[in-house]
């Protein structure tokens, strides 16, 4: 199916973001479709993680808007996006580390199912929800059952992005944004982390923000590459070829080369 | 059988407390309950929340003022008395804590004393036509004994307030084990986090803040009972350390530390006073002593002996359900 026919989930209208003298976000238009997997590339101080920031609302734009399924939610606290189906996760890991890993699931668990309301949180018990067989069967899956019971500060870094991200998929939103999901961990975990994505790819629309195409390769349907608060280019793998892309990600300046060769030419000739 | 393992700790606990009053004097005990439950409040509010309070003296003064003007002025019955000062904390607690629990750490800590002195100098100062300054309000002659427990009599005043604290402990207990307790821990350490998984931080904190200083009002409110007397001394802020003392003292966010941080506080305050005038340097020393050598406080660092001592478990990481 074309792009195009797809329903738009997210959609940002001409947003724009200043810190100061640097404009890190500068009128970036951008949609994402249902139920694909899409990345946002680029070197460190593009803007990717600013314009992510604005999508999910830890920033608000200076101009521009945020429509998710058409309605406007650029001035929606984090809390009512999360109603509406947007889950987030940070750069860095972030987690509740003087929780178990068990409570940690549940409390993702737990917002999925039942209303944020103080009435809610106090009539139920952590200790019911911990035998609750979707949290279960998630510990399972993640490989996280031998240290359910653990304290979240006592886990690896792998251990821990693989906990992060288990409770973002038992939230069960309909939009999962990844930010940076693969820093730091060793190769062996990046193979875990994208298989459990994998698993989640035609069930959720998801979009990673990432900073090394090595990573993601081959896992992404759809990508924009950002530099100095732009998009500056939009589609398929092949758009990394794009001579602007392959400067500002690359550092490789075609046009530099191919003066050089062009003068190495013409001195052949000389 | 769950409910009963999960009971038979506190019951002990109060078991214990109670045997120790056919052997330790009743003053003694009956102050040791009350300064548990003001410490219950101070102990939810640092180790669940991460909110140091140095103004907790101004609740437990809501608490014992609200009792007292009830006792003073209007009637008689101490059980009434008690539930007006409840009211008084829970009231003062709803209307100020929106204010309050925006701010973090040490602004939280100083907006608190400045509500302490506040208080202090309003009882002993401005509103002296009501609260009699100095002087204090006198009322122990105007209580009326109660059906069932007397609480004039303060061998049944001591049980009654045993019954409040285990009751408050059990509460406590219970919201550990809540969603809300998690909530609780979580927005302590990572509040950006629980917002992006669509909880509302200052709804969570706002209720910590009104449970917890209700407590302390409760503590107030007994005190004003217990003594039949209160006086602006009770708010003062040369006291605000005191609640934080007992609660660091005891173990930060265990469930017995705020009991066992009274009994410890209140024993060497007792035991160091008869021998030593200035007591109080004496005590300051000592709790620097032990704060450095035991960081978890007496409880924190009792408990996972205990644990091991009497179920001989094996030495594995810490995990997160230990008590």
């Amino acid at each position: 199916m074309s792009p195009d026919k797809r329903t738009v989930v997210i959609k940002a209208e001409g947003v724009s973001k200043r810190f100061g003298t640097v404009q890190a976000v500068d009128q970036v238009d951008y949609q994402l479709y249902e139920n694909e997997v899409a990345g946002i590339l680029g070197s460190n101080g593009a803007g990717k993680t600013t314009f992510f920031n604005l999508l999910t609302g830890y920033y608000l734009p200076d101009e521009g808007r945020i429509l998710y399924q058409g309605q406007d939610v650029t001035r929606m606290t984090p809390q009512q996006r999360v109603s509406l189906g947007m889950m987030r996760s940070f750069q860095l890991t972030s987690t509740f580390d003087n929780l178990s890993v068990i409570d940690n699931l549940v409390l993702a668990f737990f917002r999925a199912h039942k209303s944020a309301s103080l009435w809610q949180l106090l009539i139920n018990t952590c200790r019911k929800h911990r035998k609750d067989e979707k949290i279960l069967a998630t510990l399972a899956s993640f490989d996280l059952e031998r240290v359910a019971d653990r304290l979240v500060k006592h886990l690896g870094l792998g251990e821990k992005r693989r906990m992060e991200i288990a409770m973002e998929i038992l939230a069960e939103p309909k939009v999962l944004l990844l930010d940076e999901p693969l820093a730091g961990l060793a190769e062996s975990e990046i193979k875990g982390v994208l298989d459990i994505l994998r698993q989640q790819v035609g069930k959720q629309t998801i979009l990673i923000v990432e900073h090394k195409i090595s990573h993601v390769q081959d896992f992404l349907q759809r990508l924009i590459v950002m530099h100095e608060g732009r998009i500056i280019a939009e589609g398929g793998y092949e758009c990394l070829q794009n001579p602007e892309v392959r400067k500002s990600y690359w550092q490789i300046d075609d046009s530099a080369s191919e003066s050089a060769s062009a003068s190495a030419d013409a001195g052949e000739v000389s | 059988m769950n409910a009963l393992k999960w009971w038979w700790g506190i019951l002990l606990a109060f078991a214990l407390l109670g045997v120790s009053r056919t052997f330790l004097p009743l003053p003694f005990m009956n102050e040791v309950v009350i300064f548990s439950i003001y410490a219950m409040g101070c102990n939810f509010l640092i180790g669940r929340v991460g909110y140091i309070s140095f103004g907790q003296p101004a609740y437990l003064a809501f608490g014992a003022y609200a009792c007292a003007f009830y006792l003073f002025y209007f009637g008689t019955n101490p059980l009434v008395g008690i539930m007006v000062g409840v009211l008084g904390g829970l009231v003062v607690s709803l209307v100020i804590g929106p204010l309050f629990v925006r701010l973090r750490s040490d602004y939280f800590a100083m907006v608190n004393l400045a509500l302490a002195v506040i208080v202090f100098y309003l009882t002993q100062k401005v509103l002296v036509d009501i609260t009699k300054g100095d002087n204090g309000l006198w009322f122990m002659t105007r209580i009326t004994s109660t059906p069932g427990l007397d609480l004039t009599i303060p061998g049944q005043f001591f049980i009654f307030a045993l019954i409040v604290a285990l009751a408050v402990c059990a509460f406590y207990k219970y919201l550990d084990d809540s969603i809300y307790g998690a909530c609780c821990l979580a927005t302590k350490i990572n509040e950006n986090k629980l917002q992006f998984l669509g909880y509302d931080n200052f709804s969570i904190r706002l209720l910590a803040f009104v449970i917890a200083n209700t407590t302390t009002a409760l503590a107030g409110a007994m005190y004003a009972v217990y003594l039949g007397f209160v006086s602006p001394e009770m708010a003062s802020p040369s006291r605000a350390a005191d609640p934080v003392i007992v609660t660091l003292l005891g173990g930060v966010g265990t469930l017995f530390g705020p009991i066992v941080g009274a009994i410890a506080y209140t024993g060497m305050k007792d035991v160091i006073s008869k021998l030593i005038g200035n007591w109080e340097l004496f005590i300051g020393f000592l709790l620097v002593f032990i704060m450095l050598v035991a960081d978890q406080g007496i409880w924190g660092t009792l408990a996972p002996l205990l644990e091991k001592l009497l179920w001989r478990r094996k030495a594995t990481l810490p995990v997160a359900t230990k008590r």
